[in-house]
């Protein structure tokens, strides 16, 4: 972060963090969520013919790290065959494990977190990263991890930009070469991976009412992102669902359409739509976030809507009927209601869902309560405090919801409606 | 009066349920159409309820057969009560009765509450108006299904079975309480029960087979039948 904040202000330009998930952070480039990656990514020949790299700022390469107890007693990556070494996915290290090494068992995992977490238990023997970024993060999370052997390669890390973007790279470029002949990037290789010197720092704490607010304006974000959702969710669930419902006459291509379309949101994962949306689509994080969760929430709820109009007694609407209302007034003031009280559980259901759904939008880069979670536990490595914390406030927010969809289903059931 | 003249109807499946039936509704009083199941008698009410179309014959409204009437019109001169009475599981006693009255007569909320409340108490149900229908009992529910039909004033008022929810104290009550609502309109009841039938009608017909079997005042009917 320090070398992205020197390049910006070199070359006059606003350097805005954005935090992504490794595995897709090429994608965001390309799709113009972002202009540079400074992120210790290799040049690859495969990335090259995607994205122009800058000259590299540094040289490292790939390093075994174990636990100090060592029990598998490995000192180098050809002694590991058959055991399981964690790679971050996406990164260089899988291809590479998986070629040169292939009895290795490669396990991929989310974030560095979570690796040392593994680690930390003895469930996998080793990790393999960059050497300096590795180095660099056992220090500050302060565990018992140690390089062993030779490196497995070097690697040279650059700066990659998009390809129709050659006067950044050309800035890029400039600037590290000024940073390089003032000094600047020594300084910042010792004050990151010098010995001594950071030893002492305390880069892996993080205050509790930082970490709270973090926390709480994660909350307050996966919140809004839920409440836009359900609005938009519901306003688009009640035409839908009646159309579910009847399909005659000149309803009959519009009923197919939308049956359709329920069908298939209903039958892929939300994470695809997702990416989909942002990716492919070209949505910004919140707008394509808000969308897929009020499309995805639409269409459970049209079906709970659909249930909720078959499951009203067909004497109810022959009542009305015999009592002279239009076929209008019949369905506003006799079917609709029943329904809809019917309806009303299972639509509380579906706004759990649909908050807990508001978890999978970390990926896009939205700083909800799972991505602050995230970013508290990059720095304490204390996964699974801070995501049981994050769990306990998505619950504080579930459970009285679910105890109300109890209350209002038992309320209903003693009312005596419909209710097959 | 309501004319049933030689109405036919035969279900898609084939089963002739009425055939060649003709009866005259008298614009006063109480009559029965009786016949055990399968007889044909609520094919026949679904008929002059104007929810099934006779393939054969007309059923007349004080001279105008019902087919060529408007709905709103129709339905506020007969009325239907039917077996499982239908009440507005969302709305209490009160609101069932005035939907119809501001929805299909147009009358202010006030108006339609007054309304209501005044046929709820000449009927003496008046406690029960701000109960819901799960809230009262079977007998009660039927009066008030009755009452909801009432309060749009009708000329005749179909019940379908009305003694199918009721034990025997329950039916007597019932039928004590039905003839003092003559006042109101004529009722045509189609029942299975005949004790039911001759505590309640005057006149009446006994169906067997899709046809008319008996008719005339409801003791004749009843005689003939256990003569036979």
């Amino acid at each position: 972060m320090d070398v992205s904040r020197e390049i910006a202000q070199r070359i006059n330009r606003e350097s805005r963090i954005v935090a992504t998930e490794w595995d897709g952070i090429l994608a965001g480039l390309l799709a113009e969520k972002y202009d540079a990656i400074i992120g210790s990514m290799a040049i690859t020949p495969t990335r090259q013919e995607s994205v122009d790299f800058s000259t590299p700022y540094y040289h490292s390469g790939a390093q075994l790290f174990v636990h100090r107890d060592n029990p598998d007693k490995v000192y180098s990556i050809s002694e590991c065959n058959g055991l399981r070494i964690a790679v971050v996915l996406g990164e260089t290290y899988q291809h590479f494990l998986e070629e040169k090494f292939p009895d290795v068992e490669v396990v991929t995992l989310k974030s560095a977190a979570e690796i040392f977490a593994m680690l930390e238990q003895k469930r996998i023997t080793g990790f393999v990263t960059d050497r300096l970024v590795g180095a660099w993060q056992t220090k500050e999370a302060g565990r018992p991890f140690v390089p062993v052997g030779e490196m497995l390669y070097k690697e040279r890390i650059g700066i990659p930009v998009r390809k129709d973007n050659p006067d950044l790279l050309g800035q890029i470029n400039t600037a590290l070469a000024a940073m390089e002949d003032d000094g600047t990037m020594q300084r910042i290789h010792q004050r990151y991976f010098g010995l001594g010197k950071t030893s002492s720092s305390k880069l892996g704490t993080m205050e509790p009412s930082v970490i709270a607010t973090k926390l709480l304006k994660g909350f307050a974000v996966s919140l809004g992102i839920a409440l836009a959702a359900l609005l938009l969710g519901f306003v688009l669930a009640i035409p839908s669902g009646l159309l579910l419902t009847f399909q005659r006459g000149s309803l009959k291509p519009l009923h197919f359409l939308v049956r359709g379309f329920v069908d298939f949101i209903r039958g892929t994962p939300v994470l695809i739509q997702l990416l989909f949306v942002w990716l492919g689509l070209g949505l910004s994080p919140f707008p394509a976030a808000i969308l897929t969760l009020g499309i995805c929430a639409m269409a459970y709820m049209a079906e709970v809507i659909r249930a909720g109009l078959m499951s009203v007694d067909p004497g109810q609407d022959l009542g009305a009927r015999a009592l002279g209302l239009s076929p209008l007034d019949r369905f506003r003031f006799v079917v609709w209601p029943q329904a809809f009280r019917i309806a009303i559980p299972p639509l509380m259901n579906c706004v759990v869902a649909l908050l807990k759904d508001t978890a999978l939008v970390s990926i896009i880069s939205i700083p909800e309560l799972i991505r602050e979670a995230q970013s508290i536990i990059s720095v304490t490595f204390e996964p699974g405090l801070y995501y049981l914390i994050a769990g306990l406030m998505f619950f504080a927010v579930t459970f009285p919801l679910m105890k109300l969809s109890d209350r209002v289903e038992r309320s209903i059931k003693a009312k005596g409606f419909a209710h097959d | 009066m309501i004319e049933v003249q030689n109405v036919a109807y035969t279900y898609a499946d084939g089963t002739k349920a009425v055939n060649d039936v003709s009866m005259t509704f008298p614009e006063q009083g109480i009559f029965a159409v009786m016949g055990l199941s399968g007889s044909g008698k609520t094919t026949l009410l679904n008929c002059i309820a104007r929810f099934l179309s006779p393939q054969q014959g007309a059923i007349l409204l004080d001279g105008q057969d019902i087919q060529d009437m408007k709905e709103v019109d129709f339905r506020q001169q007969v009325g239907v009560v039917f077996q499982h009475l239908n009440l507005f599981p969302h709305l209490n006693v009160l609101e069932n009765m005035m939907l119809a009255l501001e929805r299909v007569q147009g009358r202010s909320k006030s108006e339609a509450k007054a309304e209501a409340m005044d046929i709820l108490k000449r009927l003496n149900i008046g406690e029960l108006a701000a109960n819901y229908p799960a809230q009262v009992s079977g007998g009660q529910a039927q009066r008030v299904a009755i009452a909801r039909g009432l309060a749009l004033k009708p000329k005749f008022m179909l019940l379908d079975e009305p003694t199918s929810a009721l034990d025997a104290a329950t039916t007597s009550d019932f039928a004590q309480w039905l003839r003092e609502l003559q006042e109101f309109t004529s009722f045509i009841i189609v029942t299975h029960d005949l004790p039911f039938a001759e505590q309640t009608a005057d006149q009446g017909v006994f169906m067997a087979q899709g046809q008319v079997q008996e008719q005339g005042r409801l003791t004749e009917v009843l005689q003939n039948l256990d003569r036979c």
